[in-house]
């Protein structure tokens, strides 16, 4: 399967380390608009967001780990949230998801 | 597409679903294929193997497909399920045969119900050294399953 390399220079470790922090800080805060959020369509928003930034916080994982398995885990994540956005977006602009 | 008076798939959506939905079935042969030593399996193969069926009947509708795809009739009375759902249920039958059939084999050898064995064939052409696995005739018997029931719910209740 996909192999990563396992040594890191040290500034690309940093970069990881602040993404990781920048993405799982993101997620907290959508967490609000998800909770606190007036309408549906902003709660819907926001849940997808939050599912971006677990894609890419896998993709972060697996750099800072060299472990290859994580890369699977975002793509099989990604193609879900994808097809969840396109069902949430007819439900909302037609109602009926399928015809 | 095919009726056009309620319908408002826009042309950006069909063509991204045209693209996207192979690549969904590589991916999910993929891990199907590794899956009896890498993460990956029958469950999750079969799982966005629907989910690659669901984006076609959302985009394109389930009287599209029946229609234009598997040149069936749409008007079936109420109560009487549809021709998808009636071969996915066949297809959910096929995947629990594979897999009881893969464990009673084991039985017929002579060893426990479902045991499994692997073989390393070495000397080929391209691959050099392949690992063929019993555990995968059972973990395409779930991913049959799996592809199976998840299809014959969406068409069950998407008709609805």
């Amino acid at each position: 399967m996909t192999t990563v390399a396992t040594e890191v220079p040290g500034f690309l470790d940093l970069a990881i380390q602040f993404g990781l922090i920048v993405a799982s800080g993101v997620t907290l805060l959508v967490g609000y608009r998800v909770i606190q959020g007036p309408t549906t369509p902003d709660r819907v928003v926001a849940l997808d967001t939050i599912g971006t930034n677990v894609v890419a916080i896998a993709v972060l994982f697996a750099l800072a780990t060299g472990r290859g398995l994580f890369v699977t885990v975002s793509l099989v994540l990604a193609i879900i949230g994808f097809i969840s956005t396109i069902a949430v977006a007819r439900y909302v602009t037609e109602g009926d998801i399928i015809e | 597409m095919s009726d056009g008076i309620q319908r408002e798939t826009t042309v950006v959506a069909k063509t991204v679903t045209r693209i996207v939905v192979p690549l969904i079935l590589v991916t999910a042969i993929a891990l199907l294929l590794q899956g009896h030593n890498l993460p990956g399996g029958g469950f999750i193969a079969g799982v966005l193997t629907a989910t690659a069926f669901a984006l076609t009947y959302i985009i394109y509708g389930l009287d599209y497909i029946q229609t234009e795809l598997l040149d069936r009739g749409v008007d079936v009375p109420d109560g009487v399920p549809t021709a998808l759902a009636r071969e996915s249920g066949t297809v959910f039958g096929i995947g629990l045969a594979i897999a009881a059939g893969g464990g009673i084999a084991a039985m017929v050898l002579g060893y426990p119900f479902l045991t499994q064995a692997v073989a390393f064939l070495e000397h080929l052409p391209v691959y050099h050294e392949l690992e063929v696995a019993s555990a995968f005739v059972f973990d395409l018997g779930v991913y049959f399953v799996v592809v199976g029931g998840l299809l014959t719910i969406l068409s069950v209740v998407g008709a609805e």
